[in-house]
Order: structure tokens, then C-alpha cells, then sequence
């Protein structure tokens, strides 16, 4: 038979064992692809041999870099490396970099999609002092916000535990810095959900996109977040602040006398006191505006966002149950800051 | 940065077209999470322009998607939306120069999409869109924004044309070229002008404006593109016109196809889709086609355009054009000069140092003459150039190819203004006729014809030729003197004229009257209102047209016999009159059917009638067995049609060397080009039945069928017994009375 006797010859074909042969070397296989090369001279440009282990400084440096690493494992473990190293330098030694160099390469793993890199990112945050967080806050600020409206609830999540603690170390930074009142506002009340008077009826059907968080009670932990963030804003100023007022009078009555007022001419403590004048920048629309007194902020809330907020306070008391009692939270704040009035 | 590689559940959970679909269909229940995307978008857009250039990879999703999801989903929240375009507009037009190329092609489809969905009108598209594409350095962005611009010009203009838009684009793009006529960036003006002209999409003088323009313009580059669009522009247009014409698509086959394959949305789709098609063409069809005049002929002062591109690009001593891109202005000069009639003295005197043989391209250079002279050129201008052709093209010594050039440019020039030569060189070269060199004779000869045609006064007696010396003679042809204009007329009244005089004279034939007579003028020219209109006397005119061959044989015999039966002796005493006045009427005859213009008014019936009569005059024309001369090729010419070095050039190959087998087979080749290989009836009528796609018939799959499946069964009806036979057989003729293994009853 012609063409299958033909066919069974090159099966055959295919599967002919090789002849090994004593002495010789292997065959090559037919598949093998000649790698060697030839080169005159080999150059190493990234090789530095050292005899010493790095420095700690170094390695902070490298682990720094290895932020952008492709696998998130990596991303992982050089968080808690930096994290340990700055949590276990001694006390008052500066950090091995300022935090304006470690902050860019942290920004982005604020939106990073995997939890542990986030859990890790939480806590390296808590270790950095809070004067230095200070300076930098309307940098951290759109990712932060980013974060909170992200598809993801994971994300959004940690993204408000990433405001609470922002809101713990530089609450007054965070309400009057440029987009920071607004925006966030805006940002707290579509995690919520309060936009609008249906969207916040308990009954309407929350139509919500994408997976459920996987770890805990997201909207008891943003309604925590929003209570600290409203003290922050237009909570009655404490009375801590009011003694540090009365202790700048005494201040200026340290000065001999023929002074008077001088710290007002002083040098300014912050690093951006000119900030509010926008000189460099685009210019700013309302809600990017900077509102920078506690006045100007209960202007604004209680115009644009006290009805939609006290709606969804309303309805989330309804609902009762631990968001109930996390919403009774925020109505106390919101009850002391509107006893308090837009002001002195 | 490397983009990071996205994990199954990153995916899920940051599922942006998932969103958008769902918000498509219900775009009510979803506001919050579009609220909250768009929220992300802004604080994206915020990280994004504090640092534009470095291009920060933000995790699962980026700015690039997610101004992709708001693009798609805007026209659903025109509210939450309403500065999304402009946002867009500003990040592009701020920060083109250093953005990531992605997110780049991302803002530019966007911006496009948004248009489309009505969010942003194509005035502020393409001002967003234009001054990117002729400021960007990169050559994909050029690319894709020229191609969205184009795309966008021709859907504003789809229905409609969008005049206002059209208007302030043509300007944009005037500014321009006029801005700054050193650089190169008039070159996207005309890419832009030249596609749109090639789908006539823009007709008007104002982009023949910009292309002028252009071609005035310092940069070699935008000069000669502009050049180029005057010289083959329209040519371009014509060919795209015939080529959307040839697009058929058959609806019955479509329509067939369904019936038969599996039936999908998409095929239906398709099907839908072509007869759409062959419904748009159809209407199409019915409209008048539009008016669409030549670049050539848009040409607002065509005097002073010529004159410009005259001395900035060819006297210029400056210019920087190389032979080539001399020789395209020159071309495109001299055609306007030819068209146009305009007179440009220094043009005929910057030829006369080109005119040598070992010019290069130097047939260019004659096409170019020949075209840049028209009747209205002093003949003391051209005479010295056709005397330096003479000299150094023509002459014994001479290469056949070279006096083959010189001669037909000596013609073409001549038939344009023949007053360009005088009698003695005439007559010099009319004696190349007898050359032995092929090519040089059919040149000579072709001087020659002319010569008979429009002066056959110059030639020498012998050359004349019968018709040409006979109508000398009778004093009809005089020569033309410089700048006389022939008296206008109406193509083939002649015709018509005669056709009438001849329908005169039958129905006085019928009427019972001389057929000479002058019958009652005014009865006729009632008839001829009644026949005002062409529809009404269609009928009559078929019927006549029937009764007219009959009537032809009657008027032979009525010519040579019977004439005077009618009529009395009179009618003798008149026929001989008659013959006198004949010879008199032959001359007078031009002054004859002048009258039928001047003195009536021709119904649209007449007209008809012209153009029939006009094509049938034209078909006799072209019978082998016709007298008369074919007509030259000079007279074929369109004003419009350019004047080719090939044509100058002429039958050189004639006067070439023999050519080799090769040579032959592929000249020989060249007129039919349509022929496939060799093949029998049978694989053609197969080929065919693939092509259209029809199965194969019972035989063919038996004849294909494997061998080897057959083989068994060939095998078994060797060894069938006769029993077997039997039953096989039998089974056979019953199926042939059913009808088929399935049989045909009960269908």
C-alpha cells in the first residue's frame, strides 16, 4: 500500500532512537541552537567589588530602589526592611534618607494591588516622624484619594486607613492644604455613598461594582476616618491650641522691649509658608482651593456637604448595628462643630 | 518602567470594561461608581500633571485606562462630564512633547471618540488636533493624527458638505503655507488639500488658493508638491472615480449566500450592509453628476501665478531646484500659458539655451515648449526656437531618435501657432519624408498632414495633395493670419441643417410640391413649438425614423425620374436654375447653417436631434470603409490634456535598432493584458464555479474522491455472487423511480 507504508516510514523517522557511540560525544540535536560567541574583552559597567559589606546606608538606598521590583514579594520585603531600619535606629539620629527621597517611591504602592505590599506600606508610614510627614502631605494626598474611589475595595480600604493616619500625624496639613477640604470630602462621599438622596436611603439598591472587600467592615472603618477628618477640619479648635496662641503672646513678650510683634517677622516654621499664593502653580479652581482657616472650612461644608452628610448620617443610624454606632461618632463630632459655629 | 504584569484577580477587581458595560445599559444605578472612577481619574490627572514627563506607573490601573472608561461612558453623564474634553484638549496640547506614547494615542482616540458622541464639535477637534500634527517630532503621532483629521473632514462632510467648516480649515491652512514660506510644514497643507481634492471632497477655488500658495512657497520640497498637485491632481481625482465605480457587489449573491450558509448576526449584518450600498449607489446614480472643474481651471489670476513661478523658480538665478524639479514648474508653466492663453515673453527665450540634443531629458524640455505655445504667441518669437530645433535635432547626420524628437516638436509646436515656421524649412523638413529611418518618416509625415490642414499654401505644389490643392484653388481655405479667431459656432449645426433641409424637402415631396420649394416658414416653425419639449413627440420621432427609410428610396427615384411628374414644365425651366445656383449654395453653405443659429431658436427637440446626429457622425467617422481622413491626433486633443516627452519622443522605437525576441514578445504582450494562461473549457467553467464560490457537482466529488476509500468497495463487488448483483441492481432502478436516495415525495 502506497502512501500509508510511506507514512509508517516517516513515523519511523520520527521516533529512531540516536546511535550512542562509545567515545564519541553526543550527537546534537537537530532543535540546538549555537550560543557561543566571541568577544574581545568582557565589560562589566554595573560590577563594583567591594571587600566590605555595604554600608546600612547603602543598603536602605538599594532596598529603597527595589520599591519598583516587578514581583510583589520583593516590594514586600523591602518595606519591612525599611521599615525595621527606621523603627530601630536610635532615638533622635535623623532617618538614613530624608523623607523627601523616600516618599516619591512610596506614592505609588499606595494603589499597589496586593495587600501585603499595602499592610507593609501602613506600616513603614506609622514609623516615619510626623513633623517630617508634615511637609509632604499634599503630595501623599492624590494618591490617597485615588485610592479611596479605587474599583477595588481592598484598596479603598487601606486607603482610608492611610488618611486616618495621615489625619494622626498632620490633621491640620491635611484639611488646608490645596484640594484637601473638597476633593476629599468628595472622595469620602462617594466611598459612602452619599452623593445623592437615593444612593444614601438604605432601602436603594446599592448597585455597587466590584468584589466585597476580603478583610472587615469597610464602611465602619471609612466612617471612623470621616469623624477624625471632621474633627480635623472644623472641630473646635482644642484647648491646646487655644494655649498655643496665648503662649505666642507670651512668646512675643519674651522679646526685650522694644520688640513688639517680632515673631511675626520672624522666618516661618513651615517649609511652604507662601504656599496659599499658588505662585508657581496652575491656578486653582474651587475645589482645588487651599482653605486654609477653620472658618473658611465650615463655610464650605456647611454650604456644599452638611445636608448630604447629615442624610447619610440619618440612614446609616437606621441601619443600626456596628455602622450605627460608628455613625453616632461622626454626628458627635458634627454636633460639637456645629455648636461651635462657624467661629470665634 | 516596565508595565507590571497583571494577576488573574487584579483583573477582576479592577474590571473597568466590566463597569462600562454595565453602565451602557444602565447608566442611572451606576452613577455612584462612575462618580467614584471619575473622582480617581481626577486625582490621576492631579499626579499626572504635577509631573508629566515622568511617566509613574500607578498600580492595577492607569491614567490611560481609565480616561479610555470615561471617554466611552461620558455621553451617559454630560453633567459629572462637562470638562472632561477640555481637560483632555489641555493635557495634549501642554504636554504632547513629553508624554508617554501610549497614553498619547490614548488622548488623541479619545478626543476623536468624544466627537463622535457629539461631546466636542469638530471645529475644536481639529484646532486641538492640527497644530499638534505640524509641531510634534514624532513621526506615529504625525501619522495617526493626519489620519484622524482626514477621517473627521470626511465624516463632517458626509451627508452635507460642512462649508463653514471646510472654510476654516482652507484658511487655517492658508495661513500656513503664508506664514512662514521657508519651512516645510506647508507640506502638511498640501497632503491635506490634495487627499481631500482626491475625493472631492473639496472643489472650490479657495484649496486651489492654498496650493498656489504652495507652489509660490521658498521650501524645494513644498514647492514642488504643490506643482504636483497642478500637474496630476486632477488626473489623481479621476482615477479614484472610476476605481469607487468598479466596486460591485452583488446583492443577489449576498442574498443567495444567506439562504445557504449558517445563518449569524454578522452575516446578516453584511448582507445588510451591501444592499445599503448598492441602494446609496443607485440614488446616487440618479443625482446630476457634479460640476467639477479642473485645479487648472479654479485658478483665480492665472497670468500673475505663471509670471510668479516664472521668475521665482526657473529665472531666479538663486532658485535651488535641481533638473527635475525644474522641469515639473516648467511643465506646470507652460501648461498654464498653453490653457489659459497668457503670454509670458522671457519663457520662449529661457528655452532657446536648452534646446541641444545632449540636453539632458531635453524631450521634457520640447513637450514643455510645445505646450507653452498657443495661437496668440507672436510667430517672430517662436521662429528662431523652431529654426535651433531644425538645426541641431534635424539633420542627416543626425540620430533617428533625435530627428524623430525635433521634427514631432516642430509639429507639435506648428499646430499650435502655425504661423511659427516659414516656407523654405517647411519644405526642407517635409522632405525627411523619404528617409529610410522609419521614425524620422513618420514624423516628416505627420508635419506634412498638418501642413495640408492648416496651410497647405506654404507646401510645395506636390505635397499638397489632392483635397488640400483642390480647395486652394477654389479660394475656400485661406490662411489664418496672427491672432484671427475662427467665428464661434455650434458643434455639428452643419449637421443639423442639413438634416432639416433634408426634411424639408420630403414632405414638400409629399406635399406634391418641388422639392426645393420654400415652403410656408411659418407652418414649420409651428410644428417645431408643438415639438418643444423632447419627451412629448418621442413617439412621433421613433414613427419617423420608420417611415424615413422607406422615404430615402422615393427621394432616389423621385431624383432621377420622376421628378417633374408633379410639377409642370416650370418646374423644368426651375430644376435648371437650380443647378446653377447649386455651385453658388456650396460656397455659401457655412453662411447657411450660421443662419439656423442666428435666426431661430433651437427646442430642445433640436437639440436632441444635434447630439444624435453629432455621435452618428462621429461613429461613421471611425468605419473602416470611410472616405474621409481619420482624424489627426492633434484635433483628438482635450485643451486639458498635458503634452508627455513620450509623445515627442514618438516612434523613436521604430528608428531604435531592432528589437530582440524578448523584446517583441513583450510588446506584443503589452495590449492584452487580461489574458490568463492557457487552459481548457472545462478548468475554466471550474475555475469560475470556485471563484463564485457554488459547490461541486456528484461527479467531481466522485471524481476527487480518495483512492484508497474507494478501494474497498471496488474490491467487494468483485466477489459479489449473483444474488448480490441482483438485489445491488435492483436497488438502483428503484431509487431511480423514487427519486433519489431521500427521495423527492412528500417535499
Amino acid at each position: 500500500m502506497g502512501s500509508s507504508s510511506k507514512r509508517k516510514k516517516d513515523k519511523q523517522k520520527d521516533f529512531q532512537k540516536p546511535k550512542l557511540k562509545v567515545g564519541k560525544t553526543k550527537a546534537k540535536p537537530d532543535n540546538y541552537t549555537d550560543t557561543s560567541f566571541k568577544s574581545k574583552s568582557i565589560v562589566l559597567t554595573q560590577q563594583s567589588l567591594h571587600l566590605a559589606a555595604p554600608t546600612s546606608n547603602a543598603t536602605f538606598t538599594h532596598n529603597l530602589s527595589l520599591l519598583s521590583a516587578k514581583s510583589d514579594s520583593q516590594r514586600r520585603d523591602s518595606l519591612a526592611y525599611l521599615t525595621t531600619t527606621i523603627s530601630s535606629r536610635p532615638v533622635n539620629s535623623p532617618l538614613p534618607q530624608p523623607v523627601s527621597v523616600i516618599l516619591p517611591s512610596l506614592l505609588p504602592l499606595i494603589l499597589d494591588g496586593t495587600t501585603s505590599v499595602r499592610t507593609q506600606l501602613l506600616k513603614l508610614l506609622r514609623t516615619l516622624p510626623p513633623g517630617d510627614v508634615e511637609d509632604h502631605v499634599a503630595q501623599l494626598l492624590p494618591y490617597v484619594r485615588a485610592g479611596m474611589t479605587h474599583l477595588a475595595a481592598d484598596i479603598r480600604s487601606s486607603a482610608v486607613e492611610i488618611l486616618s493616619w495621615m489625619i494622626e500625624a498632620a490633621g491640620e496639613s491635611t484639611v488646608s492644604c490645596a484640594g484637601g477640604w473638597i476633593k476629599t470630602l468628595n472622595c469620602f462621599l462617594s466611598v459612602l455613598g452619599w452623593h445623592t438622596e437615593e444612593s444614601s436611603r438604605w432601602s436603594s439598591s446599592r448597585a455597587s461594582f466590584g468584589k466585597a472587600g476580603s478583610q472587615g467592615k469597610p464602611m465602619v472603618k471609612t466612617l471612623g476616618a470621616l469623624a477624625g477628618f471632621l474633627d480635623a477640619g472644623i472641630g473646635k479648635p482644642s484647648i491646646g491650641g487655644v494655649d498655643n496662641e496665648i503662649s505666642g503672646e507670651d512668646e512675643s513678650a519674651d522679646w526685650p522691649f522694644p520688640l513688639c510683634q517680632t515673631a511675626q517677622h520672624m522666618i516661618s516654621d513651615s517649609s511652604t509658608p507662601f504656599a496659599y499664593l499658588n505662585l508657581f502653580g496652575k491656578p486653582r479652581d474651587e475645589e482645588g482651593e487651599m482653605y486654609e482657616t477653620r472658618e473658611d472650612r465650615y463655610r464650605v461644608f456647611s454650604t456644599l456637604f452638611h445636608p448630604a452628610i447629615e442624610r447619610g448620617l440619618k440612614s446609616a443610624r437606621e441601619e443600626g448595628g456596628e455602622l450605627g454606632r460608628a455613625s453616632s461618632g461622626v454626628s458627635k463630632v458634627l454636633k460639637e462643630a456645629i455648636a461651635y459655629g462657624p467661629g470665634p | 518602567m516596565v508595565k507590571r504584569k497583571l494577576g488573574a484577580l487584579e483583573k477582576v477587581e479592577a474590571d473597568l470594561p466590566n463597569l462600562q458595560h454595565k453602565i451602557r445599559r444602565d447608566p442611572k444605578s451606576y452613577i455612584e461608581d462612575f462618580r467614584a472612577q471619575h473622582y480617581q481619574y481626577e486625582s490621576h490627572r492631579e499626579i499626572f500633571m504635577a509631573a508629566p514627563s515622568s511617566a509613574t506607573d500607578t498600580g492595577v490601573i492607569s491614567l490611560r485606562d481609565l480616561i479610555d472608561f470615561i471617554s466611552h461612558v461620558a455621553d451617559c453623564y454630560p453633567g459629572i462630564c462637562k470638562d472632561f474634553p477640555q481637560q483632555l484638549i489641555d493635557m495634549l496640547m501642554q504636554h504632547h512633547l513629553v508624554l508617554e506614547t501610549e497614553l498619547r494615542e490614548k488622548l488623541v482616540g479619545s478626543l476623536v471618540l468624544l466627537k463622535k458622541k457629539d461631546l466636542v464639535d469638530s471645529a475644536t477637534l481639529l484646532h486641538t488636533l492640527f497644530p499638534i500634527l505640524i509641531s510634534t517630532p514624532s513621526k506615529t503621532l504625525r501619522a495617526l493624527l493626519f489620519q484622524k483629521i482626514l477621517s473627521e473632514l470626511r465624516t463632517a462632510n458626509s451627508k452635507t458638505t460642512n462649508h463653514k467648516l471646510n472654510r476654516t480649515m482652507q484658511t487655517v491652512l492658508f495661513n500656513l503655507v503664508t506664514s512662514d514660506r521657508t519651512s516645510a510644514k506647508g507640506l502638511w497643507a498640501i497632503k491635506i488639500t490634495r487627499e481631500l481634492w482626491k475625493r472631492q471632497i473639496w472643489t472650490e477655488a479657495k484649496a486651489v488658493e492654498v496650493m498656489k500658495e504652495a507652489a509660490l512657497s521658498q521650501n524645494e520640497k513644498v514647492i514642488i508638491g504643490g506643482v504636483r498637485f497642478f500637474l496630476g491632481g486632477d488626473k489623481e481625482r479621476e482615477e479614484l472615480e472610476d476605481e469607487e465605480s468598479d466596486e460591485e457587489v452583488s446583492v443577489g449573491q449576498v442574498k443567495h449566500q444567506l439562504t445557504i450558509n449558517k445563518k449569524t448576526r454578522k452575516k446578516a449584518r453584511v448582507a445588510e450592509k451591501a444592499i445599503k450600498a448598492v441602494r446609496n449607489k443607485e440614488r446616487k446614480k440618479g443625482n446630476p453628476a457634479p460640476l467639477n472643474f479642473s485645479a487648472l481651471h479654479l485658478l483665480h489670476d492665472p497670468q500673475g501665478f505663471a509670471d510668479n513661478m516664472f521668475f521665482k523658480h526657473l529665472q531666479n538665478g538663486k532658485s535651488k531646484l535641481k533638473l527635475e524639479q525644474k522641469l515639473q514648474v516648467l511643465q506646470l508653466v507652460s501648461r498654464l500659458v498653453g490653457l489659459h492663453k497668457l503670454h509670458i515673453m522671457p519663457l520662449y527665450s529661457y528655452f532657446q539655451k536648452f534646446l541641444t540634443p545632449r540636453q539632458p531629458s531635453v524631450t521634457s524640455f520640447l513637450a514643455s515648449l510645445a505646450q507653452a505655445s498657443h495661437d496668440l504667441v507672436p510667430p517672430d518669437v517662436l521662429e528662431p526656437l523652431v529654426q535651433k530645433i531644425a538645426n541641431e535635432f534635424v539633420s542627416e547626420a543626425s540620430a533617428g531618435e533625435v530627428a524623430t524628437a525635433g521634427l514631432n516638436a516642430i509639429r507639435e509646436i506648428c499646430a499650435r501657432q502655425p504661423l511659427a515656421i516659414d516656407e523654405t524649412l517647411l519644405q526642407d523638413l517635409v522632405m525627411y519624408k523619404k528617409s529610410k529611418d522609419k521614425g524620422v518618416m513618420m514624423a516628416s509625415k505627420g508635419l506634412l498632414s498638418l501642413y495640408r490642414d492648416v496651410g497647405a499654401q506654404m507646401l510645395k505644389k506636390r505635397d499638397r495633395g489632392k483635397e488640400a490643392a483642390m480647395s486652394l484653388r477654389a479660394g475656400e481655405r485661406q490662411e489664418r493670419r496672427y491672432g484671427e479667431q475662427a467665428a464661434g459656432e455650434i458643434e455639428g449645426l452643419e449637421l443639423l441643417a442639413k438634416w432639416k433641409d433634408d426634411e424639408r424637402r420630403k414632405r414638400n415631396i409629399e406635399n406634391g410640391l418641388p422639392s426645393d420649394a420654400e415652403d410656408n416658414e411659418e407652418e414649420n416653425d409651428e410644428a417645431d413649438w408643438a415639438a418643444w419639449n423632447v419627451e412629448d413627440d418621442d413617439d412621433s420621432d421613433v414613427d419617423g425614423e420608420w417611415i424615413n427609410v422607406e422615404e430615402d428610396v422615393d427621394i432616389v427615384l423621385s431624383d432621377s425620374e420622376d421628378e417633374g411628374k408633379p410639377a409642370s414644365k416650370k418646374a423644368k425651366q426651375e430644376e435648371e436654375a437650380k443647378k446653377d445656383t447649386e455651385k453658388a449654395a456650396e460656397a455659401d453653405k457655412p453662411i447657411d447653417f450660421m443662419k439656423l443659429a442666428t435666426t431661430r431658436i433651437l427646442t430642445p427637440a433640436d437639440l436632441a436631434k444635434l447630439t444624435e446626429l453629432r455621435a452618428q457622425a462621429a461613429a461613421d467617422a471611425t468605419l473602416p470603409g470611410n472616405k474621409g481622413r481619420v482624424a489627426a491626433p492633434w484635433t483628438s486633443r482635450h485643451t486639458d490634456d498635458p503634452l508627455t516627452a513620450g509623445e515627442i519622443e514618438g516612434l523613436a522605437a521604430l528608428s531604435a535598432a531592432k528589437a530582440t525576441r524578448e523584446e517583441r514578445i513583450a510588446h506584443a504582450k503589452e495590449g492584452k493584458t487580461d489574458r490568463s494562461e492557457h487552459m481548457s473549457k472545462e478548468a475554466r467553467r471550474k475555475e469560475r464555479k470556485e471563484e463564485q464560490g457554488k459547490s461541486t457537482t456528484n461527479k467531481e466529488k466522485a471524481r476527487k474522491k480518495n483512492f484508497l476509500m474507494t478501494l474497498g468497495k471496488a474490491r467487494s463487488k468483485n466477489k459479489r455472487s449473483l444474488v448480490e448483483t441482483r438485489a445491488v441492481l435492483r436497488a438502483h432502478v428503484d431509487r431511480g423511480k423514487r427519486g433519489g436516495r431521500r427521495g423527492n415525495v412528500g417535499q
